[in-house]
C-alpha cells in the first residue's frame, strides 16, 4: 500500500498510536526523574545501606534489556500474586530503566559541582537534606539538561516495547504490527511511524537546547 | 576555661592514614581575639582550622564552642556550625544563586528568618563589604576579590560568634588582596573573634592579637605578633621567618 492509502485507512490508528507513545513517554519520564532523584540522593547520603541500595538499583536497571524486564513483569509477577495490567507492565519497564540513567547523569552533575560549595553549605549549618534540596540537586539538574534531553528521546524509543503486549489503543510501533497482520503495509507502514518518532525527537532536542541555554550556570 | 573562651581545642589528634597531621593540639581563643596561624605548607594549618567546625573529623580530643562540646554529626552539629563562619581560599559561592541569594540563603533556610528582612540585612552587609551594586549578578560575573567579600558577607549574615579564614587571599591577584584584607581588618576592629590562616605577614602584624606558629602538626610557638616576629623563641620559627624574608 502507498503512504496515501495507509494514511486514509489507518490514519486514525496512527494518531492514536502517536498519542499513546507520547503518553507513555511523558509518564515514564516523569516517573524516571522522580525515582532517579531519589536513587541519587540515596547514592550520596551518609547512610551506607541506602548508598548500597542506590548502587544496586543502578547496576540492575542500567544493564537489563527492556524486553527482558517486560517479560519478567508480565510472566513472573503473577507468580507472586501481583498482576499488573499490560499497560502498567510497560509503564513500569519504561520507567525503571530510564531512572537508572537519570541517576547516572545526576551523579555526573553532582561531581561537576565541586566539593567547595558542599563544604560552604555545611559550614553555614545546612543539614544534608537541606543542602541536597537547595544546593546540590538544583545544580546537578542544570548541569544535566542535555543528557536528560537525550534520555527523554531514549525513553520514547523504549516505549516501543508496548508493541510486544496487547494494548488498546496501542503505540506507534504496535500500529505497524496491527496493520501488517491485516494488510500488507510493508516497510512503508514502518516509515510513517518512524517519521512520527523522528519529528517528536527533533522537537524534544530543540526544546532541550533552549532550556539548557536558559538555565545554564555561568562558570 | 575562662568565661570568655569562644573556641577551645583540647588534645586534638588526627591522622590521615599514617600521617599524623595534628599532634596533641591545644588552643583556646577568647571572645574578640584575632589569632593568626602561620607555618610552612603541609604543617596542618587548614586541617586545624577545619576541625573547629568539624569539616574534618578528629581521632581524639575535644572541640568546645562556648564551652559546649561539638557533636560528631547530625542536626546538632549543623546548628553549631551555623554559628561559626567560614571563609575559604576558593570563595565557594553557590554558583546557581545570585549574590544576594548567596547571602540570604543561610538566614532564610537555616535560621528561618523572614525573607524580606533577610534581604534587607543582606543588602546592608553587601554594602559594608563594598559589593552592593553587584547584588543581582551571579558569582562568575564577579572578580575574585569581590567574590571573597561576598563570601565574608554570607558568613556574617549568620551572626557568627567567631569566624574562620583559611588563606582567604591566596587565590587572589595581588591587586585584590588588600580589598579583602581591609574588610577583615574592619571586622577585627569591630571585635569579631577570628581564626585566620594566612601568609600575609604584614597583615598578621597589624591585626593579630596572637600569632600561632605551626609545624609538622604541632603548635610550636604562640606569642604576640611583635614578640613573635622580632624575637622568635624556637629555631623552627626562626628558620621559617628567615625563609619567607628571602
Ligand atoms: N584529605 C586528605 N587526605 C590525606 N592527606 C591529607 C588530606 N588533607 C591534607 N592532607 C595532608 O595533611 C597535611 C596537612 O595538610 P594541610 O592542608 O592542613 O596543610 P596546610 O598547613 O594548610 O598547608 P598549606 O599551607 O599548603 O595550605 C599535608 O601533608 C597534606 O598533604
Ligand atoms: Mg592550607
Amino acid at each position: 500500500m502507498s503512504i496515501g492509502e495507509l494514511l486514509s485507512v489507518y490514519g486514525e490508528k496512527y494518531l492514536q498510536g502517536l498519542l499513546t507513545t507520547w503518553e507513555l513517554t511523558i509518564f515514564s519520564f516523569i516517573g524516571a526523574m522522580i525515582i532517579g532523584v531519589i536513587i541519587t540522593v540515596f547514592r550520596v547520603c551518609p547512610i551506607k545501606p541506602l548508598r548500597l541500595f542506590g548502587e544496586f538499583y543502578v547496576q540492575i536497571f542500567r544493564n537489563i534489556p527492556g524486553a527482558a524486564l517486560l517479560i519478567l513483569l508480565v510472566y513472573a509477577l503473577p507468580e507472586l500474586d501481583l498482576i499488573l495490567s499490560y499497560h502498567s507492565c510497560v509503564l513500569t519497564a519504561t520507567t525503571l530503566i530510564p531512572a537508572s540513567f537519570c541517576s547516572e547523569y545526576l551523579m555526573s552533575g553532582i561531581n561537576a559541582i565541586g566539593i567547595g560549595q558542599i563544604e560552604a553549605a555545611r559550614s553555614i549549618g545546612m543539614t544534608f537534606p537541606l543542602m541536597m534540596r537547595k544546593i546540590v540537586i538544583p545544580q546537578a539538574v542544570r548541569f544535566s539538561i542535555l543528557p536528560m534531553t537525550n534520555l527523554l528521546i531514549a525513553t520514547m524509543l523504549t516505549t516501543s516495547l508496548a508493541s510486544q503486549v496487547p494494548l488498546s489503543p496501542t503505540d506507534l510501533t504496535g500500529v505497524v504490527s496491527y496493520i501488517n497482520t491485516r494488510s500488507v503495509g510493508g516497510v512503508t507502514s514502518f516509515l510513517i511511524s518512524a517519521f512520527f518518532y523522528c519529528i517528536t525527537a527533533v522537537v524534544i532536542g530543540q526544546l532541550g537546547n533552549l532550556l539548557d541555554k536558559k538555565v545554564r550556570i555561568l562558570r | 576555661m575562662s568565661e570568655n573562651t569562644v573556641i577551645e581545642l583540647k588534645h586534638i589528634d588526627k591522622h590521615y592514614g599514617n600521617l599524623h597531621v595534628l599532634k596533641d593540639v591545644n588552643l583556646s581563643i577568647k571572645k574578640g581575639e584575632v589569632v593568626v596561624i602561620i607555618g610552612p605548607s603541609g604543617s596542618g594549618k587548614s586541617t586545624l582550622c577545619r576541625t573547629i567546625n568539624r569539616l574534618e573529623g578528629i581521632d581524639s580530643g575535644e572541640v568546645l564552642i562556648e564551652g559546649e562540646k561539638l557533636p560528631d554529626s547530625g542536626k546538632e552539629l549543623a546548628k553549631l556550625r551555623s554559628r561559626i563562619g567560614m571563609v575559604f581560599q576558593s570563595f565557594n559561592l553557590f554558583a546557581h544563586k545570585t549574590i544576594l541569594e548567596n547571602v540570604t540563603i543561610g538566614p532564610v533556610e537555616v535560621l528561618h528568618m523572614n525573607k524580606t528582612e533577610a534581604e534587607k540585612e543582606a543588602m546592608e552587609l553587601l554594602k559594608r563589604v563594598g559589593v552592593a551594586s553587584q547584588a543581582n549578578k551571579v558569582p562568575a560575573q564577579l572578580s575574585g576579590g569581590q567574590q571573597q567579600r561576598v563570601a565574608i558577607a554570607r558568613s556574617l549574615a549568620m551572626h557568627p560568634i567567631a569566624m574562620l579564614f583559611d588563606e582567604p587571599t591566596s587565590a587572589l591577584d595581588p591587586e585584590m588582596i588588600n580589598e579583602v584584607l581591609n574588610v577583615m581588618t574592619e571586622l577585627a576592629r569591630e571585635g569579631m573573634t577570628m581564626v585566620i590562616v594566612s601568609h600575609e605577614m604584614n597583615f598578621a602584624r597589624r591585626v593579630a592579637d596572637r600569632v600561632v606558629f605551626m609545624a609538622d602538626g604541632e603548635l610550636i610557638e604562640e606569642n604576640t605578633p611583635e614578640e613573635f616576629f622580632e624575637h622568635p623563641k624556637t629555631q623552627r620559627a626562626k628558620d621559617f621567618l628567615d625563609s619567607i624574608k628571602k
